[in-house]
């Protein structure tokens, strides 16, 4: 001790100086099952074991837990928002929301029906809805041919969408050649198979011929990273529309329904582990046996572990290269992160944004696009995003005024919050901090001309996140990425992460994968950890509570058996 | 429409006494409810991220918790608790006190002092039982007068330091204390803000023990040590929520209240305001009501003036919000804050201090004397308007850094660097002589007074350096955070009128009200008030196991310093 001595009598603890008051948890501990990272998968997988009787433990780095479930004030004080997960696509299918009874009291989804418009600079406009006469009326205005068309062929798109690719979504993946075959049995089957020679662009325009039909459709095909002129992924077109037309919003913000499933978790008897940095997967005599916490230096010991992290952090960080044989290193090193990020600007302000446009539907919509003036400017835009830059005289992107469905989000009455996101490169031209302002400037001028009622007076507060600071909140969203890796098709189906781990089990006993990087995907499906969660359950062989969706059972009867 | 919901307990406000009540009533094998108006729960123990990599927490900081019943009987360790335990200790190390001229050392007297008061010197030392007399433990029944035989940090003292028990200790101010025990002034003055800050401020008569124990909660090397649970409060908060939820609680958020349903003088329920998440819904409660909200909201707007006398809503209209509203700071700078000249020298040399800025502790300025914490007591509490001390003699405090953990995303944040919370009292937006509304409109100003005040003690809140400025007043504060009232932090004044038998007001000491299964567990409302202690929950329990409501198993136990209500069912176990 330094200078000062409190009695002869004080002793001190050697192991425990200061001889803390209360016990804390423990250094070392034992789980059946411990999953890094607390987003939507890791708690939809930990939900599921923990019912299923395992000890669990789900430890996420921040803290938080949610990952891209994430509701924060980053208009502090007062005004929150959404920054990442504001679209909720799959609340249809998806199984955790149905096993653990989620709808209801637990989480209230809004589902507007005027979802996504697109506003032009000489004032027209188009709407995406969810009823699709209310599209066909407004696609109409610039041709009813291509009403028409988008009447029957959404129908069609549907039917792929329900009986086909939101089914599989929860159904281990199989190779292609198996796919084909599989898809052969129906007349969907075709279709799909059909579709998926096609890239998004030839799709769109051999449907439709008006240039801003296309290019709503197109913006709304492509906008979550897959490339317009990529031929192979054709058949996610109707699943983006249809989901498009059928986006939620979660009310009180995404975060509460990563709390629902976080108190699953607890309910179940598991554990959720936050401010828990893990630097290691402890491997021995090549199995994965538990994981080690950076500084606080704990351990935890499990029979299994799961990832939810990017194939990077994983393998390379986490478990390491000596632990890897040579298909997997090389598969992992392989990867290809996102082709673009996103950059977005939040605002408080004294009114939601009023737009300048022949539709006061639109006022209302869940997402209005900006910016985009037809197909060509689109693909410009994102051409810019793929080699690095922005032109600020000429982008666009996609708008929400959250605080319309959710007054939660202001603290202070009378408030709106708002945001308006576009497609940007982690890599920019001259540098994201030295081009933060005048991008913001930009954005926001942009925005202005689209809504005037957004003058300077009228908004209070304003932050804007850049592909950089994606990867400061979340660091496993490398270069910004938000699905942890790129949609293309050898980072897809069988392929996602790689042939050897898209089952969810990797090479290495012990260790599981089931994030996004991991067949299906991102974008708050809910599907890898759900397949992460099969595939433990049954090769710890524990009894499994639930049972697949009737749409799932549908799909195994028809392709599968 | 579907039925109402019915549960044994439904507990209104999920902060950390909302939700430790539900944690000790869920243990108990009663099926609880948790209703939060904020889609978030934790009530003040919350952490923000507004920007990414900024870490903020915008009220509770510091663990004061730590001697509570709570962490052995609700298990917080399984439920992952976990501390970041701080190096630096405040009487071991050499620490200094920041005065208008610079540094001043404190002595070993100061130390001694300061240490025997907390029950270190004892044989074997009795910090945990003067800390758990002074808070855990529920105040006496209405029918056993108060004496100094019997108040629990009494019986301590005689128990183990009989030199500090006087008739006096009860009437004294800490600050009278601190002269007979202590040596230097600024070591005293430090010592006052603090315990102001912590509800009990260093002036007032009849709280010197609690204002003092408040303060050691902090600063005792085997207390909190003013070091910070993992993921700050709200970590400490997440493992209390664990605990309520795995006992099975049900906890909603986005469900504010707008009404306790009373029938036959029994409360019964309650009504949910339209906007909740689950509408404006019936939520039932066989056995109780508890309001784990403000006293302002929970008597004056949900039970209303139908309920209770007008008598009662005076007294409750006048709970004083004196309490330490703060406005606080955060400052994103594109170079590190650095002592400036006057402070620096001094800490380099001793090696104090911490980060890459080398800024201090968790720190107090100006420390000279306690005529300049007088000064500052009666800006905030007399004037009632906007500070008219000069920015240079504001006393104000810092956070403690957290660079000592690399975990943190501050400490790895590479776009420049983020100062600790600074601090400063001002009055209440409630008490603001120009409008509840004033701080909004002199934000600009303020926001310019706390630069000014920091840049006392360090260099680089510029123009050219300064990235960011987020600050929060305590009209902010009520709006985030309703429980909040008039923007305070521990709810309202811990002096003699608004503590133990008479926190909030007689009436309702002892956490029951005049209906029938309502009872308040909130900072505001019950003893012995704020800092996020688990001790409303524990001390409630008394009551609940005196009314029949719960009945813990052997993992409960009693405070050694609690007398039963007369008639009713003792909840000391055999």
């Amino acid at each position: 001790m330094p200078n000062f001595k409190y009695t002869s009598e004080f002793q001190f603890d050697p192991s425990d100086p200061f001889g803390h008051m209360q016990e804390e948890f423990p250094r070392r501990s034992e789980f059946d099952v411990v999953i890094i990272g607390a987003g939507p998968n890791g708690l939809i997988a930990g939900a599921y074991l923990a019912r299923a009787g395992l000890k669990v433990a789900v430890v996420e780095r921040r803290f938080e837990a949610g990952g891209g479930l994430a509701t924060e004030e980053n208009l502090y004080p007062c005004y929150s928002s959404n920054p990442h997960v504001l679209y909720h696509m799959m609340v249809d299918y998806m199984p955790a929301i149905r096993d653990f009874e989620l709808d209801g009291p637990a989480l209230t989804w809004i589902r507007p029906n005027s979802q996504t418009g697109m506003v032009f600079e000489d004032g027209s406009s188009i709407l995406l809805a969810r009823m699709a006469n209310d599209t066909k009326d407004s696609i109409a205005k610039y041709s009813f041919k291509d009403a028409v068309t988008f009447g029957k062929v959404v129908r069609k798109w549907r039917k792929i969408v329900d009986d086909i690719i939101a089914p599989a979504t929860y159904i281990p993946p199989m190779a292609p050649i198996e796919i084909t075959m599989a898809m052969q049995r129906t007349p969907v089957g075709q279709e799909m198979l059909e579709l998926g020679e096609l890239s998004p662009l030839q799709l769109i325009t051999e449907t439709f011929d008006h240039d801003k039909v296309r290019a709503l459709l197109l913006y709304a095909s492509c906008m979550w990273g897959l490339d317009p002129r990529e031929t192979g992924l054709g058949f996610m077109v109707p699943l983006m529309i249809d989901r498009a037309m059928n986006k939620c919003y979660c009310y009180g913000g995404s975060h509460k329904f990563a709390s629902a499933l976080g108190r699953q978790v607890l309910k179940g008897g598991g554990l959720i582990l936050e401010a828990a940095t893990v630097d290691k997967i402890l491997i021995e005599n090549g199995r994965a046996v538990g994981v080690h916490l950076f500084h606080e230096d704990r351990e935890l010991r499990a029979k299994v572990v799961m990832s939810t992290l990017d194939p990077h952090t994983t393998f390379l960080d986490m478990v390491g290269e000596q632990h890897l044989d040579a298909a997997l290193k090389e598969s992992v090193k392989g990867w290809a992160w996102d082709k673009w990020s996103f950059n977005t600007l939040h605002i408080a302000a004294n009114e939601k944004p009023k737009y300048r446009c022949d539709d006061p539907w639109i006022d209302q919509a869940f997402a209005t696009v900006v910016g985009i003036e037809g197909v060509d400017s689109l693909l410009q835009h994102w051409g810019n995003v793929a080699k690095g830059k922005l032109d600020l005289n000429a982008f666009g992107g996609h708008s929400t005024c959250e605080s319309q469905f959710d007054p939660t989000l202001s603290d202070r009455p009378g408030k709106y919050v708002s945001m308006f996101q576009i497609h940007a490169p982690y890599d920019l031209e001259g540098g994201w901090l030295a081009r933060r302002d005048e991008i913001q400037e930009a954005i926001l001028a942009r925005w202005r001309k689209a809504a005037p009622n957004l003058t300077p007076e009228n908004i209070v507060s304003r932050s804007m996140e850049d592909p950089e600071e994606i990867e400061i909140r979340f660091p496993h969203m490398r270069r910004g990425s938000i699905k942890h890796g790129d949609y293309r098709p050898l980072q897809m189906g069988y392929y996602r992460p790689n042939e050897h781990c898209s089952s969810t089990r990797t090479p290495i006993e012990g260790l599981y994968v089931c994030g996004v990087s991991t067949y299906p995907g991102g974008l708050v499906l809910g599907g890898p950890g759900y397949l992460g969660a099969n595939s433990v359950a049954e090769d710890l062989g524990v009894k499994k509570w639930w049972k697949p969706t009737p749409e799932m059972d549908r799909y195994i009867k028809t392709y599968l058996s | 429409m579907s039925k109402d919901e019915r549960f044994d307990v439904v507990v209104i406000g999920a902060g950390p006494n909302g939700m430790t009540t539900a944690a000790y009533l869920a243990k108990c094998g009663l099926s609880v409810c948790v209703l939060e108006e904020r889609t978030e729960c934790g009530g003040a123990c919350e952490t923000q991220e507004p920007i990414p990599g900024v870490r903020i927490f915008p009220h509770a900081m510091l663990m004061y918790a730590s001697p509570a019943p709570g962490f052995e009987q609700l298990e917080l360790h399984k439920h992952g608790f976990r501390m970041n335990w701080s190096p630096h200790d405040v009487l071991t190390e050499n620490t200094d006190f920041a005065c208008t001229d610079g540094w001043r050392p404190i002595t070993d007297k100061d130390k001694l002092g300061w240490a025997k008061l907390g029950g270190l010197l004892g044989t074997p030392p009795f910090t945990r039982d003067l800390m758990r007399a002074t808070f855990w433990c529920p105040p006496h029944p209405p029918e056993v007068e108060v004496t100094d035989e019997n108040v629990p940090y009494m019986q301590v003292y005689k128990q183990h330091q009989p030199d500090i028990w006087t008739h006096e200790l009860r009437e004294m101010t800490m600050l009278d204390l601190l002269d007979e025990h202590c040596e230097t002034e600024h070591f005293k003055t430090a010592m006052a803000f603090a315990a102001w800050a912590s509800g009990a401020a260093g002036h007032w008569e009849g709280v010197a023990i609690p204002a003092v124990t408040s303060v050691q909660l902090l600063t005792l090397p085997n207390t909190g040590n003013r070091s910070i649970p993992r993921g700050g409060l709200h970590g400490y908060f997440h493992a209390i929520h664990r605990a309520a939820v795995s006992h099975g609680a049900v906890v909603r958020t986005c469900c504010p209240v707008d009404e306790i349903l009373i029938e036959d003088g029994r409360a019964v329920g309650v009504r949910l305001r339209e906007t909740a998440a689950m509408g404006g819904r019936t939520i039932r409660a066989n056995k109780a009501v508890i309001a784990a909200i403000d006293v302002h909201q929970a008597f004056l707007k949900m039970v209303g003036p139908r309920h209770l006398d007008p008598g009662v809503i005076q007294k409750i209209k006048d709970v004083s919000l004196k309490n330490q509203t703060l406005y606080v700071s955060v400052f994103h700078t594109k170079t590190p804050l650095k002592l400036n000249a006057k402070f620096a020298s001094h800490q380099e040399a001793k090696g104090i201090g911490s980060g890459p800025g080398r800024t201090p502790q968790l720190g107090v300025y100006p420390c000279d004397s306690r005529e300049i914490y007088y000064e500052n007591v009666a800006d905030v509490d007399g004037h009632k308007g906007q500070p008219v001390v000069p920015a240079e003699r504001v006393m104000w405090f810092h956070g403690p850094p957290q660079t000592f953990d690399p975990t943190d995303c501050q400490a790895s944040y590479k776009r420049g660097y983020i100062s600790n919370a600074f601090e400063v009292a001002v009055t209440s937006p409630d008490l603001h002589k120009e409008g509840e509304d004033a701080l909004d409109r002199y934000k600009a100003e303020m926001d310019a007074y706390m630069r000014k005040a920091y840049s006392q003690m360090v260099d680089g809140l510029d123009d050219a350096n300064l990235i960011h400025h987020w600050s929060a007043t305590g009209r902010d504060v009520e709006f985030r955070n309703t429980g909040l009232i008039g923007g305070t932090w521990c709810g309202s004044r811990h002096d003699e009128d608004q503590l133990w038998t008479n926190r909030p007001i007689q009436e309702l000491a002892r956490y029951r009200t005049p209906i029938e299964g309502l009872y308040h567990a909130h900072q505001t409302s019950g003893h012995p008030g704020g800092l996020c202690l688990m001790a409303i929950p524990y001390n409630l329990m008394h009551i609940l196991i005196e009314d029949g409501i719960a009945e813990p198993g052997d993992w409960w136990y009693a405070s050694p310093w609690y007398i039963p209500q007369h008639g009713k069912i003792s909840a000391r176990r055999g």
